[in-house]
């Protein structure tokens, strides 16, 4: 039972459930495709005439049903080049995106269990002449509650 | 006192940094009338097929065995008014060349009339090619106007000049091109 529980759960978490209709496959692309004149939007979202364009050149060739999404975006992106991919690939310089924080979080967890451990070694080191001094002149001094009494 | 130096130090440089951003931005010039680079440079020109506003046929593979000079542009956009002068004499001088290009304007995003409006207006009887959903432009990979392209007599494209030009840019990048690819 259990084993059969994985299967699906597994079977589930890798099944690709891709759009069925041409407007999904349109709608995935140009959510994948960034409006080359505005900042941050992508072209599923934006209003702006280059991204109109987009729009209708991916519906077209959504349409003529020749290249697969993968195609369509690399159309576009070697005419507007990378700049227009909302989601950078992964290779190339452009692996740069994903690698660089990863190494940086590895970086930054490193150094910080070396600064641990180091701070766990740390052993107080032994008082100073001037400590001692002032801890027996402290210890000299009859405190309040003994004047009081 | 070694974290006090490190501070200094790290301080400094990350001012340094500033300041050079700083001056970068206050000396480079607006990134306009360049020569861009494009990866459609020495590859076929897109397969273009449409009608000019006056509906004549327009066939870009028919044009072969010529020089093209696509401008796109758009009635509104200032840049493309201000170079519109440049792109008169720039006809002009190639309609008295043997070995002349032919200059069309692609309609970005504008009404037929108003660009006919505009060109009787300020000259230039070069023909103006419709672009519908602004197809032409995301062939050539065109998001602002204006752009001007070269495409030489085998049909490749040579040149892309992104935003306004300057005066003579288009001759003198012409004249290379014809120097080096005609045979």
């Amino acid at each position: 039972m259990l084993l059969l529980v994985c299967l699906l759960l597994a079977f589930g978490a890798t099944r690709s459930g891709g759009p069925q209709t041409q407007q999904d496959r349109i709608d995935l692309v140009t959510s994948h495709l960034a409006c080359p004149t505005c900042s941050g939007e992508s072209v599923f979202v934006s209003r702006a005439s280059a991204a109109e364009a987009i729009r209708t050149e991916v519906a077209r060739q959504v349409g003529a049903g020749i290249r697969t999404d993968d195609e369509i975006i690399s159309y576009i992106e070697q005419r507007f080049g990378s700049q227009v991919l909302l989601v950078p690939r992964s290779t190339g310089l452009d692996s740069l995106v994903w690698s660089l924080p990863a190494a940086v979080l590895i970086i930054a967890l490193s150094l910080l269990v070396g600064a641990f451990a180091r701070w766990g070694r740390r052993t107080p080191g032994a008082p100073s002449v001037a400590d001692e001094t002032l801890v027996k002149n402290a210890l000299a001094e009859p405190s309040q509650d003994d004047n009081e009494s | 006192m070694r974290s006090k130096y490190l501070v200094k130090i790290v301080s400094s440089v990350v001012a340094l940094v500033l300041v050079s951003l700083l001056w970068v931005l206050i000396v480079s010039k607006p990134n306009d009338g360049q020569v861009a680079r494009s990866p459609l440079l020495g590859q076929p020109a897109p397969s273009i097929v449409t009608a000019t506003i006056d509906d004549q046929p327009f066939d870009l593979q028919r044009r072969k065995g010529s020089w093209v000079v696509f401008n796109f542009f758009n009635s509104t956009c200032v840049p493309c008014i201000n170079e519109h002068h440049l792109l008169v004499d720039f006809a002009n001088r190639e309609a008295t060349n043997d070995n002349g290009a032919e200059l069309y304007t692609v309609v970005n995003d504008d009404s037929d009339d108003a660009v006919r409006n505009f060109f009787l207006k300020n000259g230039g009887d070069w023909a103006k090619l419709k672009d519908e959903n602004g197809a032409i432009a995301v062939a050539f990979g065109v998001a602002r106007v204006p752009e001007t392209w070269v495409i030489d007599p085998n049909g490749l494209v040579r040149l892309r000049v992104t935003g306004e030009l300057s005066e003579g840019l288009l001759e003198a990048q012409l004249d290379k091109l014809r120097e080096e690819f005609t045979s």
